[in-house]
């Protein structure tokens, strides 16, 4: 009766090498679901991309350039492909969606179906039948967003071209270079982890989803002070640059939108108030004078502060670097519950 | 050796205790049978033994000192669940595969050759098999990695009587060829007194009888004794007493099997199912905590 020590016989763990199949078994239907919705996407992009192309040269191709029939192209080109649409907005998603489809079935579908009673007393073990679930999952999700997003950055590059939606732009960062991968490995392991505290795979997913929306939303809100935006003095930033607010100074100091507005009622002008934007307002008279021209010639500077083209690659990295972390927070975190946790 | 050793064992589940206090030793070589009502803590412990779930108290090892959930005790033992977990979409094939992929050593050519014996097509979905053959794959998997000791949590529960004959005789046959002890739950008292040559009770969270099957039916009689009760003794101590106008009948558990019992009783031995039975019928008050363990 009395417990006798006993020192742990030393057993070699399960291979990598076997586990690998267990994984690829796991992953196979998934990844065959993936492809074909991505195939379906891609094929969009792809067809809508060379449609884009021929647009753009049409338009590049036409001389003289001020003529009628070139603004004609260039509207052509503009009207039909700057706004993203429905597709856009899927584009946008995508990554989270990839992500927690992915990642919440991983855990959850275990403990909703009880095979994990199955899974986790195999010789293995449970954290090793974990990393064997969990890491091609990481490394999957990201290399094929990745992959993804460079048809992305190919299908909008007439559109950087031409300046109508800069690379920075909030529907084209996220899905473009390396955060697409940041944000589908975030969303992955929000799902992992919601699928181990939910125990069930629809919850999980819905709870990953909205978690993953909402930190996108908030990312789109503070991304652009990554680092300290630029400012200019110049009237015509380069479509490429990113522009973030726009205001009047005179003599260096920040003048209000109050008095710019009284300054240009003054003259017969109206600004609405908010940006440091000027319209003219079509009942007014004084046409004939340019209310920024006017503002300029009586001192007043407009100032532009905008993030540069070149930081896209900068950014990149920032937002790929703290997603990265934040994912494997939350994956540690899921290793660590799933070892304390009971079944 | 020890196949299951428990030290003081406890698990909480918030304010809950679904098991406390549960001090077993098991010795290799035996078919356990582990019996209570539901809710008692069976599952609990059964999860305990194969690390599903970490002691709130106490220590649990298995396999001759093994932690539970240790890679070695992992090693050792095959667990078939409640309601025989499977990949529903997986092939048997692919579960067969898989169950080799996951341990270092199975034994892939006992698992085919069962598998052909129970006339399941290796390319069907395990979710398609019937209950009998679902649990059978589940059985053969575990058996195929030639585990040390085999638990089976409520195995047969939802079989039919063909069904739970041959999941038994399988069980029965591995601890023959193999050697490996089995340690299962089960609600079929019958059932079990036809093949478990050990008996582990637990009610109301702790553990009542651990034992032989051999010791307990050497120490139990059903005694007959005039209307009043006789005063129990150090000999001799009451499990369970029904009175009828002419005699009162005694479930009695003698200190050894040579005690004396007294004079004008008539006594005979006892069924395991009755004697099952009848420590299941005790409540929570009448327990007396020296009934634990017999032989110890």
């Amino acid at each position: 009766m009395t417990p006798v020590a006993v020192p742990t016989m030393p057993v070699r763990p399960v291979s990598w090498t076997r586990l690998s199949w267990v994984s690829w078994r796991r992953y196979r239907a998934t990844l065959a679901a993936i492809a074909a919705v991505l195939a379906v996407i891609a094929f969009y992009l792809v067809l809508n991309g060379e449609r884009m192309r021929s647009t753009y040269a049409t338009y590049l191709a036409c001389t003289p350039v001020h003529s009628a029939s070139c603004q004609f192209a260039w509207e052509n080109f503009r009207n039909g492909y700057s706004q993203p649409g429905l597709p856009g907005v899927i584009l946008l998603f995508l990554p989270g969606i990839i992500g927690g489809f992915v990642g919440a079935p991983i855990l959850a579908r275990e403990l909703e179906t009880g095979t994990f009673r199955y899974a986790w007393t195999q010789g293995a073990g449970r954290m090793r039948w974990a990393i064997a679930a969990i890491a091609p999952g990481v490394v999957g999700v990201a290399v094929i967003m990745a992959g993804f997003g460079a048809l992305v950055t190919w299908h909008n590059k007439p559109l950087l071209d031409s300046g109508i939606t800069p690379r920075l732009h909030p529907t084209v960062f996220p899905v473009t270079g390396l955060a697409v991968a940041g944000w589908a490995l975030v969303g992955f392991a929000l799902g992992v982890l919601a699928g181990l505290l939910w125990r069930r795979v629809l919850p999980a997913l819905a709870t990953a989803l909205a978690a993953w929306f909402g930190l996108a939303l908030l990312t789109a809100q503070i991304r652009m002070h990554y680092l300290p935006p630029l400012t200019t003095t110049s009237l015509e930033l380069s479509g490429k640059n990113f522009g973030i607010d726009q205001w009047w100074t005179k003599s260096g100091v920040r003048v209000s939108d109050a008095a710019i507005n009284a300054v240009l009622q003054s003259i017969g002008f109206q600004q609405p108030g908010g940006s440091g934007k000027i319209t003219v307002n079509p009942g007014e008279a004084n046409p004939s004078v340019d209310p920024v021209q006017y503002l300029i010639q009586h001192g007043y500077t407009q100032v532009t502060s905008y993030q540069p083209d070149s930081r896209y690659w900068t950014f990149q990295w920032i937002e790929l670097g703290w997603l990265t972390a934040l994912a494997l927070a939350l994956l540690a975190a899921a290793f660590w519950f799933l070892r304390r946790r009971p079944a | 050796m020890n196949v299951l050793q428990t030290d003081g064992l406890g698990r909480r589940y918030r304010t809950n205790w679904a098991l406390r206090d549960c001090t077993l030793s098991i010795p290799e070589g035996h078919l356990v049978a582990l019996v209570g009502p539901n809710g008692a803590g069976k599952s609990t412990l059964l999860n305990l033994v194969v690390g599903l779930t970490s002691p709130t108290a106490g220590g649990v090892t298995v396999l001759g000192g093994q932690p539970a959930g240790s890679r070695a005790a992992l090693d050792g033992i095959a667990f078939v669940a409640q309601d025989m977990p499977l990949y529903r979409h997986y092939s048997v094939a692919d579960m067969v595969h898989q169950t080799r992929n996951l341990n270092l050593s199975f034994d892939t050519a006992y698992a085919r050759r069962r598998i052909t014996e129970l006339g399941i097509d290796g390319k069907r979905k395990a979710g398609k098999l019937s209950g009998g053959q679902q649990a059978q794959l589940a059985l053969t998997l575990a058996l195929a990695r030639h585990p040390r000791l085999l638990v089976l949590d409520e195995p047969t529960a939802r079989l039919d009587p063909l069904a739970r004959h041959d999941f038994m005789a399988t069980v029965m046959t591995a601890m023959a060829d193999d050697g490996v002890s089995a340690l299962l739950s089960s609600h079929m008292l019958a059932e079990l007194e036809r093949v478990a040559d050990y008996l582990v009770l637990i009610s109301h969270g702790r553990v009542r009888v651990d034992d032989t099957v051999d010791n307990l039916l050497d120490r139990h009689r059903l005694v007959a004794a005039p209307t009043t009760a006789p005063v129990p003794d150090g000999d001799w101590q009451i499990i369970e007493a029904r009175t009828t106008p002419s005699q009162t009948h005694l479930l009695v558990r003698l200190a050894s099997s040579q005690a004396s019992l007294p004079p004008g009783c008539e006594s005979r031995p006892v069924g395991i199912e009755e004697l099952t039975l009848a420590y299941l019928r005790e409540t929570p008050a009448s327990r007396a905590p020296t009934l634990i363990g017999a032989t110890q």
